[in-house]
Formats: C-alpha cells, sequence, structure tokens
C-alpha cells in the first residue's frame, strides 16, 4: 500500500476522533427549565418580554444590564447581560443568549440578536410633515 | 380598478435595464452553447465558427451585465426611488462616496459585483487562453448562467403560487410592496430612501467587497481549467497556466478576507480580526483549499504526481465557493452568525448552482480517473513532493473541519426534514472550538512548510543530502527553541499547546530565512514560496500575541466578582463609565474624557490616556477619537467607530460601548426634560433662599430628604448660553444662580436663559451633574425684569456737555457722546445715524458705574435704546439731540430694584449625563499579524509574476 494512503485513513481516523470529542463543544438551545436542572454553560434562544423592565443605568454598572425573555417553553425569566445595552434592543425579535443560571437569573455573557433585516423591509419611508 | 397614470417616475432606464437582463441571461446561454460546440467539434472549420458565436455571445453577455450594472449606478445617483433597489439601498443624505458600498449592499448588487468580475477575467481568458479560451469560457458561461439567474425575477408556473426565479434589482418600489401610499398618483413626492447602513458607511465597506469577490471570481479560473483539462483529456496542458491564476486568485482571495479581518478590527466595534463566525469561516475554507490545489500543482509541475489532486482541489475550491454563497445568501445560518443575508426566496437556485457543478465534477473525475497520467514509482518519504503532499492534506483537513462544524445549521435542516420534533444543535463557543482544531492544523503546516523546504523534489539519494538536512533543522531547532523563550518573556502563553504552536510558527520563519539565505543563493525565483511560509510563522505568533494577550483595559475594580463561574474579569468587565474631566486609572494608563463634538450626524470625543511610570512622571500622553454615529432621527446610535492608538508592539484600541440615554436619544431627552420635576422658587437679586427636596434611591422604593440652598446673584440682560444663538428681536433674560446642596461642601454657579422670540418661549436651562440638578428660569422673569417699565414715571433732563446734576440722591454726570456705540440690542445698519450719551453715576452708598443710552436715526426716524444700572435701579433713555444749543434730551427713572421677586426652577432630578461607557482593549504584538498575513500575500504574488515570467520566456 502507498505511504500516501497510511497517512489518508490515519488522517480519517484522527478526524472521526476529533468529532467525537467535538460533540463537547455543541448543545442544543436549552429552555429555563434545562438551564436550571444541568447548571451547565448553555445557550438559550427565545423572545424579548417588551412588556417588562429593561434595566441599564451605567451610572451604577456599565457591565450590567438586566431583561427579561420568554424561551421556547413560554417560560419567562430574568436575564442579566454583563455588558452594555446593545443599541436597537428594543427592535430584536429573536434573542440567543450563551450563559448560565445563577440563582433564579440566567447570566448571560453573549448575546446574539436577529433584527428585523432591512434587506425585508417592508416598510416605506413616508416623509414628515416637519420637513 | 382605474389605472393610476404616476407622476414623476422615470420608467424608461428600468425597462432599458430590465431587457439588458435578459440578454445576459440568454446570451451566457448561447456562449455557453457555442463554446461547448467549439470544444466538442473535431473539425476546425466548424469549431472555428462556433468559437466566433461563443466570443461574440460573452462579450454581449459582458456588455449587457455592464449595461445593467451602469443603469442601476445611474438610477441610484439620481436617487430615482420608484425603483426598490434604489429606494432600500440610497437616501438623500447619503455621500456619494458611498454610491458603491450602496450599490453592493443587497443581494442582488453583490451578485452583479461577482458577475462583473467574471467577465473581466473571462474577457482576459477569451484573449490570451488559446487553446483552452473554448472550454474555459463554456465553464464560466455556465456559471454566469447560473448568476444570471439569480437577478431574472421572473415568474414560472401557474395558479395561485408560481415560482419566483431570482430577484431582479430593476422591480419598481410599487410592484414589490403593496402599500396605500401607491394609490396617490404622486406618491414620489412623498417617500425617501432608506439609504445604506451607517455600519457600511466606511472605506473599507467599498476596497473590501470587490476584492473579495474578485477573490470568488478568480477560484472559477482553475476550476474551468481544472474542467477543461478533464473534458479534453489533456491532463498536463493545463497545469501550467493553471497554477499562475491558483496563485493570483490565492493573492486575491486571501487580501479579501484580510481586509474583512482589517475592517473588523478598525472600523467596527467587534475588537478583533477574526471572531470564526460562519460568513468568515466560509471565506477561508476555499482559500485554504485553493493553497493546497496550489501545492499540489507545484509537485505536477515539477514531478507529475498529484495531477489527481490538483484536479480535486482546484474543482473543491471552486464548489465550496458556490457553498459558501450558498451558506451566506439562504438564510440558513440563521441565528448563528452576525452578517449573514436574510432568505430571499433563492434557496432551490442555490441548491441547484451547487449541485450542478458538484455532479459535473464528480462525472467528470469519475469517466476520466484511469487516464490521468500518474508516474508508475512512488514519492520517496525524503522527498519534497511527499510532504508538500501532506501539507495539502492538512489544509484539505482544517477546511473539512472547519466546514463540518459552520454548516451545523445545515444538518439540523436536514434532520428536521425527516424528524421535525428534531432539536438543533449549536456550538456553545464557537471561538475556543474552532481554536481547539486549528491548533494543531497550525502546528502542522508549521512544521511541514519549514522542513520540506530543505527537501528536494524526485529525492531519489536522500543519504548524501542526509547530513546537511540533519544540520539545518538541527539549527533551527535550537534557534527556534531560543526565540521561543526569548518569545515567552513578552507575551504569556498560557499553556503548552500554545507553546508548542509558537515553537512551530518561529521554527518555519528560522527555516525559512535559513533556505532563502543558505539554498537559494539570491535566486528570486523561489523566494516567493519563503515569503509565504515566513508570512505564516509571523501571522502565527502575532495572532499568539494579540489574542492570548488581549487585555481589556477598561476594567472596572469595583465590579463584582464571582457572579458566574467560568466567566473571565474580562468577561464580566469590559465597559468602564468616565465622567466628563475626571481622570480614572484603567490598567497603567490614567485615561480622562475630555470633551465631544457633533459634526451633522456624528459625535466625536476626545479621550485622552496618560501613562506614567512609577516615580509619577509622564511617560506617553496621547488623545484617542472614537465617535459615534447618530441616525437620522437623532434617536439612536447608528454606528460606534473605535479609534485606535498604534505602536509598533501593541494597539490601544478603544470604542464608546454606551452614552447615557439622553444623549442617544433626542425625543427622550425631551419627554425627560418634561417630566421632570421642577419645583418653582422666586427671590430678590441678592437673596438666598433654601428648601428641601427628595432624591430617589435607586433600588429601593424610598428616598432622601435632601436640603438645598440657592442664591440669585443677579439678573443679565445680555446673557449668553452654549446653545443660544441669538436673533434680532430676541428679548432674552439670564439669571446667575449659586446653588449648594447642603451636606456638599461644593457651590455650583449656573446661568441660565429665557428667550422670548416672537410669541415663543425658549428656555436654555443649565445642568449641575454633580448634583444631578437642572436650574432655568420661569417665564414670569419678563414681567418682574421688565414689568416695572411700563409704570416707571421718566424724568427727563435737558444737558450740555460735562454738565452734572443730582437725581435722586445719585450723582450723575453727562460725560459726552461715543460715537460708536455698541449695545446689547443694536446692530448696526448702513445708514444710521447712532450715538450714545456716556453717563458716569455715583450712588449715595458711593458705588460707580456708567451707563450709555443710545440715539439713533435710522431713515428719518428717531430711536431709543435704554440703558439701565441695575444694582442702583436706575434706567437711562437718550430721547432726543438738538443741534442749536448743543443739548442731549435724557430720561431718567428710579425703580426698585427688589421690589419683585425674581421667579426660577430647579429640578433636582436630573441625571447626571456628562459621562461615556467606554471599552478599550489593548492587543500587543497585532502588527505580527498584519505583518505575518501581508507577506503571505506577496509570497504568493510574486511565486505568480515568477510563473508568468517564465511561461513568457518559454513563448
Amino acid at each position: 500500500m502507498k505511504k500516501i494512503y497510511i497517512v489518508a485513513i490515519v488522517m480519517v481516523a484522527v478526524a472521526i476522533g476529533l468529532l467525537t470529542t467535538a460533540a463537547e463543544d455543541m448543545s442544543t438551545y436549552a429552555t429555563f427549565e434545562e438551564a436550571i436542572q444541568n447548571g451547565k454553560r448553555v445557550k438559550i434562544a427565545g423572545q424579548l418580554a417588551k412588556d417588562k423592565e429593561m434595566y441599564y443605568n451605567p451610572e451604577e454598572d456599565p457591565n450590567y444590564f438586566s431583561f427579561y425573555i420568554r424561551d421556547t417553553e413560554g417560560e419567562e425569566r430574568k436575564v442579566v447581560l454583563l455588558s452594555e445595552k446593545p443599541q436597537d434592543f428594543e427592535l430584536s425579535e429573536q434573542i440567543v443568549l450563551t450563559g448560565e443560571m445563577k440563582d433564579d437569573e440566567f447570566i448571560a455573557t453573549d448575546m446574539l440578536m436577529k433584527c428585523p433585516s432591512k434587506y425585508k423591509d417592508e416598510e416605506v419611508y413616508i416623509k414628515s410633515e416637519a420637513e | 380598478m382605474e389605472e393610476i397614470q404616476y407622476i414623476g417616475e422615470h420608467l424608461l432606464p428600468g425597462e432599458i435595464g430590465q431587457f439588458a437582463i435578459v440578454v445576459t441571461f440568454v446570451a451566457s446561454l448561447l456562449s455557453g452553447i457555442a463554446y461547448f460546440f467549439a470544444t466538442q467539434r473535431r473539425e476546425q472549420a466548424e469549431a472555428n465558427g462556433w468559437l466566433r458565436i461563443g466570443r461574440w455571445a460573452f462579450l454581449t453577455h459582458g456588455a449587457a451585465i455592464f449595461s445593467v450594472i451602469g443603469i442601476i449606478f445611474y438610477l441610484m445617483l439620481s436617487q430615482y426611488f420608484e425603483y426598490q433597489y434604489v429606494q432600500a439601498h440610497v437616501s438623500e443624505e447619503l455621500p456619494t462616496k458611498y454610491i458603491f458600498s450602496a450599490f453592493w449592499e443587497g443581494q442582488e448588487g453583490s451578485f452583479m459585483l461577482w458577475m462583473f468580475w467574471h467577465v473581466v477575467l473571462g474577457v482576459i481568458l477569451l484573449l490570451r487562453a488559446g487553446k483552452w479560451e473554448a472550454p474555459t469560457l463554456a465553464v464560466r458561461s455556465v456559471i454566469q448562467l447560473f448568476i444570471a439567474s439569480m437577478l431574472l425575477g421572473i415568474y414560472i408556473g401557474f395558479g395561485e403560487d408560481p415560482t419566483r426565479i431570482g430577484s431582479n434589482p430593476l422591480m419598481l418600489l410599487r410592484e414589490v410592496v403593496d402599500a396605500p401610499i401607491f394609490a396617490s398618483a404622486d406618491y414620489l413626492s412623498q417617500i425617501k430612501g432608506t439609504g445604506l447602513n451607517p455600519l457600511l458607511q466606511n472605506y473599507w465597506n467599498t476596497i473590501h467587497p470587490p476584492t473579495l469577490f474578485l477573490g470568488f471570481a478568480s477560484t472559477a479560473i482553475p476550476f474551468a481549467y481544472a474542467i477543461a483539462g478533464l473534458w479534453t483529456g489533456d491532463h498536463k496542458g493545463w497545469l501550467k497556466p493553471a497554477l499562475s491564476w491558483g496563485l493570483f486568485s490565492g493573492f486575491i482571495l486571501g487580501t479579501g478576507i484580510l481586509m474583512g479581518g482589517a475592517w473588523a478590527y478598525e472600523a467596527l466595534s467587534f475588537g478583533g480580526y477574526w471572531a470564526w463566525d460562519p460568513v468568515e469561516n466560509m471565506s477561508l475554507v476555499p482559500w485554504l483549499i485553493l493553497l493546497g490545489g496550489i501545492h499540489t500543482n507545484l509537485i505536477a509541475n515539477s514531478t507529475g504526481h498529484s495531477i489527481r489532486s490538483t484536479y480535486v482541489y482546484y474543482l473543491l475550491t471552486f464548489i465550496f465557493i458556490v457553498y459558501s454563497t450558498f451558506l451566506t445568501r439562504s438564510g440558513v445560518l440563521g441565528d448563528t452568525s452576525v452578517h449573514a443575508f436574510t432568505e430571499m426566496g433563492l434557496e432551490a437556485q442555490l441548491i441547484a448552482f451547487i449541485a450542478f457543478f458538484l455532479l459535473l465534477s464528480i462525472v467528470l473525475l469519475a469517466i476520466r480517473n484511469k487516464s490521468i497520467p500518474a508516474p508508475e514509482k512512488e514519492e520517496a518519504t525524503a522527498s519534497k513532493e511527499f510532504w508538500m503532499f501532506i501539507g495539502t492534506l492538512v489544509l484539505l483537513f482544517s477546511a473539512l473541519i472547519i466546514t463540518a462544524s459552520t454548516s451545523l445549521p445545515v444538518y439540523n435542516k436536514i434532520r428536521e426534514i425527516f424528524d421535525p420534533t428534531f432539536a438543533g444543535q449549536v456550538i456553545t463557543d464557537p471561538v475556543p472550538h474552532y481554536n481547539k482544531y486549528q491548533i494543531w492544523i497550525a502546528v502542522f503546516i508549521g512544521l511541514l512548510s519549514g522542513t520540506a523546504q530543505y527537501l528536494r523534489y524526485r529525492e531519489n539519494n536522500f543519504a548524501k543530502h542526509a547530513r546537511k538536512f540533519g544540520v539545518h533543522i538541527a539549527l533551527s531547532v535550537v534557534i527556534s527553541g531560543l526565540l521561543t523563550y526569548l518569545t515567552s518573556l513578552w507575551i504569556d502563553i498560557k499553556s503548552w499547546q500554545y507553546a508548542v504552536l509558537l515553537f512551530f510558527g518561529i521554527f518555519t520563519v528560522v527555516t525559512n530565512i535559513d533556505y532563502l539565505v543558505s539554498f537559494t543563493k539570491g535566486n528570486l525565483k523561489m523566494a516567493g514560496s519563503a515569503f509565504s511560509h515566513i508570512g505564516f510563522g509571523i501571522m502565527i505568533v502575532g495572532i499568539l500575541a494579540s489574542g492570548l494577550n488581549k487585555r481589556v483595559i477598561s476594567n472596572n475594580p469595583f465590579v463584582m466578582n464571582g457572579l458566574i463561574d467560568g466567566a473571565s474579569n474580562e468577561q464580566m468587565s469590559r465597559n468602564v463609565l468616565l465622567f466628563k474631566g475626571t481622570p480614572l486609572i484603567m490598567d497603567n494608563y490614567e485615561v480622562t474624557y475630555m470633551s465631544d463634538t457633533v459634526d451633522t450626524f456624528t459625535r466625536t470625543f476626545t479621550v485622552n490616556y496618560k501613562r506614567k511610570n512609577q516615580q509619577g512622571d509622564l511617560v506617553e500622553e496621547f488623545n484617542l477619537h472614537p465617535n459615534i454615529l447618530y441616525d437620522k432621527s437623532f434617536t439612536k446610535v447608528a454606528a460606534s467607530n473605535p479609534s485606535t492608538k498604534r505602536y509598533l508592539e501593541r494597539d490601544v484600541f478603544t470604542h464608546i460601548a454606551s452614552l447615557p440615554q439622553v444623549e442617544i436619544d433626542m425625543e427622550y431627552r425631551r419627554q425627560r426634560e418634561d417630566s421632570l420635576n421642577y419645583r418653582l422658587h422666586a427671590a430678590y437679586v441678592g437673596e438666598t433662599i433654601t428648601f428641601l427636596d427628595t432624591v430617589d434611591l435607586s433600588d429601593q422604593d424610598t428616598f432622601v430628604l435632601k436640603q438645598y440652598q440657592a442664591q440669585l446673584v443677579s439678573i443679565n440682560r445680555n446673557p449668553s448660553h452654549p446653545d443660544y444663538e441669538p436673533e434680532e428681536g430676541d428679548i432674552a433674560v439670564g439669571g446667575r444662580i449659586k446653588l449648594q446642596r447642603m451636606e456638599d461642601d461644593s457651590i455650583f454657579v449656573v446661568d441660565p436663559v429665557l428667550v422670548l422670540r416672537g410669541q415663543l418661549l425658549y428656555s436654555y436651562p443649565s445642568q449641575i451633574n454633580e448634583i444631578s440638578s437642572k436650574v432655568r428660569l420661569a417665564e414670569g422673569i419678563f414681567d418682574a425684569v421688565f414689568g416695572p417699565e411700563l409704570d416707571m414715571e421718566y424724568e427727563s433732563f435737558t444737558l450740555k456737555q460735562g454738565e452734572q446734576f443730582s437725581f435722586k440722591g445719585h450723582q450723575i454726570q453727562f460725560g459726552g457722546f461715543n460715537r460708536s456705540p455698541s449695545h446689547p440690542n443694536y446692530t448696526p445698519q448702513e445708514g444710521d445715524i447712532a450715538v450714545s450719551a456716556m453717563l458716569s453715576v455715583q450712588s449715595p452708598d458711593g458705588n460707580v458705574g456708567i451707563a450709555q443710552p443710545v440715539y439713533i436715526i435710522r431713515g428719518s426716524r428717531p430711536l431709543n435704546l435704554k440703558d439701565e444700572l441695575p444694582e442702583m435701579g436706575l434706567h437711562f433713555r437718550f430721547s432726543g439731540i438738538d443741534p442749536s444749543s448743543e443739548t442731549v434730551e435724557v430720561m431718567i427713572a428710579k425703580s426698585d430694584a427688589a421690589s419683585q421677586k425674581i421667579p426660577f426652577e430647579i429640578a433636582t432630578d436630573s441625571l447626571r449625563s456628562d459621562y461615556i461607557v467606554l471599552e478599550a482593549i489593548e492587543f500587543p504584538g497585532i502588527n505580527l499579524f498584519w505583518l505575518g498575513s501581508v507577506l503571505m500575500m506577496i509570497g504568493l504574488l510574486f511565486s505568480m509574476i515568477v510563473k508568468i515570467r517564465q511561461k513568457r520566456a518559454l513563448a
């Protein structure tokens, strides 16, 4: 057998090995319930509860922003994002948070927002009277 | 329904453009067919006939796509908002320099950019490829056919739900959007453009996309050559031209990717140049495979080995380009990527695009597999080609595992089709996940690109060189070890894996320099590869330095620790609060928010950094100028642009993470101002009053009572205020007020202003941030100040110059005239005759003052402007001049200054607004990353030039 093939086989073996270890890095989108149960660092997808309080007061702590989201099961909980309040936050449709539960709150270090894209925006901008 | 005759629409360019889009599509089809037969037909005359048709069709196709692009630019520059694409990407405010960015902001525009480059490169092939013209252009024409179909925007099928093919950039807004506004014939006068996303209003977005798309387009050339090689069965002839193009492609695509990183680092607030975002990954993957192809192509050219692999690599490169297009444009990435497009109904077409070329490649490879030549003899273990080939496998391997992880959403989608309850998998923390694997890839690349340089092609007597090889390797290992140790003194390596990587990064630099010096002996032909590999090694060191030792210096030491396990301090406290003018010690720096200026929508901040040594002496000082861009309505921050101080060995990166809400949203600021809890007070001039007010305590539903002391110091009829711009006819009053919160020592002096302009009252309050208070004057101040005027009794005096007299105990002397008088309410006009009377006054208690009432003759009308000495309560008017007797008439009245209380209002709940939330990061050694990666590109470019020259020399 050619040496090249041997090398290739070794690589495939390594690849399979790596893929099994990669499973550790994966998770499904958790619900709050699951996050409470497993206590690990998870990703939660949910929607912003727009009727609940959003709190960001940089004078107090510029790295503390709290709000409420509703997870896929409909459960609403408080989330603390250890960062500033991002722009357009109120507009977000879907929020993905990475973090873990701590007591009653979900402490997130990372957040990804999906905002209604302007490419799909079917809104026509009307000139305001004032102009 | 009656058809509406719309007013002001420009339909002709759109119609021409629509026609051109159809021509683009049809001509590429024709060109593909003609070039196909030009390749297939053996008979020379017939083949030439097809070739001519193919050429004309391709050129027609090119002319058509250029026309479409030209028309869209014309529509954009003319701001014809009746076109949906123009309306979506241009606005009245958009500076013309961003017109290119606006053009390729949308999917359609970027498709056209891609096609544009295909045409440009296609014409080069048409002119220079010789016998390869027909097959390669046949392939390109079919590629163009697929892309052109994305722009068609035609409906196929019947009934309720016809299938739409492509998304047409020349659709009218009223054809795309169903809104009541289109019921009016003059809707055009009422709509305006959405404009370019402010984040993209940046010069990087003018240069990065065209470079990247040129890179994308260039990968289609080695691909076309590979298909052509398999098709015609000439397995060797295509290798030489393909290599030059492969190197070109590697250079351009790599540069495009790097520009993306530079953009992210320099202009966006990502705080880094690479984040393993799916969109980034999928532009890197084809490049990695292309590099594999370049290496096997080199092997094939030198030894005849690896022709089959070269085919596979070049075919895969382009297929991955299309796959990457699919991932970023189909919307499948959904919420895993920051910057993927959302779906536009092109999924099926994109899948067809991939499937066609994937199947074509597989079928051709299968058919020709047997006939692809390979030397009988296997590569020797000590030969260059053997280890180079292993290296390409490592690259491919890297590309495949990146693809596997990035494709997780695709895998989820497929699973969901069969099992709707399947819960999609997702990578929890992408960055460590990718790094974990790519470290070892980089280690192997370092090892292989270091050692393989010393080996020779077709080595059949390694024993002869083994000694020399051993000496060089051993020496390199020693030097690299030493350098690794030295580097570890500078940067913190953190773990043994990174130490290994650092060693091999340095190793490839050392060996390649050695190779350049001892082996090529000034023969620059081989220098390109050495440059690239040295660049790679330097880049690795740069990544380790800037990535591992990236330090958030805007750390707030007071933040709660231990709030979350596993989260580093950096993650917890990236931002710091800076009050204007108050220095804060951050890491080694003393940082002060100095000032800010607003220029239309941009607000630029000046942040001062000082570094002191242990003795407290200033070592260095610099200012950074991060800015924010407001949206058009001034209700939000549309973009925050960082500012970076560059040093040779490190960068200090700074960006505005947040601002007080009243500084972000001017609407909110007005509301906030209206909702302030102002309390009305009144005081005589000079009087001090005390009052109590409540101060909220946050987080608790309680408040405390605090005592305040306010003194009305004086009234000013010629006031100034930072926000007040005087206009003719204004009646303005200012009041100086001293305010103190009783338990604090500081006394704050403010000068709020109230202006009556016509019927409208304008208030210019003053904010005292330190005690969260705001002071403004109340409307009643006008009555208090001007009211007495009405019932004031003036006494008239006729005076000669120098005359002295007494008025209610005051000694007054008429000192003379001032022929160029100035008065707060007087703006000189052409033809005015203006003069003031200088009256010096001494009050009974010994105070002195000078009053200057003004007398004006404008036209034939006499006017006079009063002056007053408020402290004495004296009012003066200069009412007439009698030239014959050389006397003046002056009217004087005395009012009781303390007769009326002056009303003013104080709110103690006005939150301070003089701060910024700042993020600052130090990146050590980031210039090594840029240097290394640029060197890599230069190496590729250099090799390409060498190859082209060699080819010329042969011809």
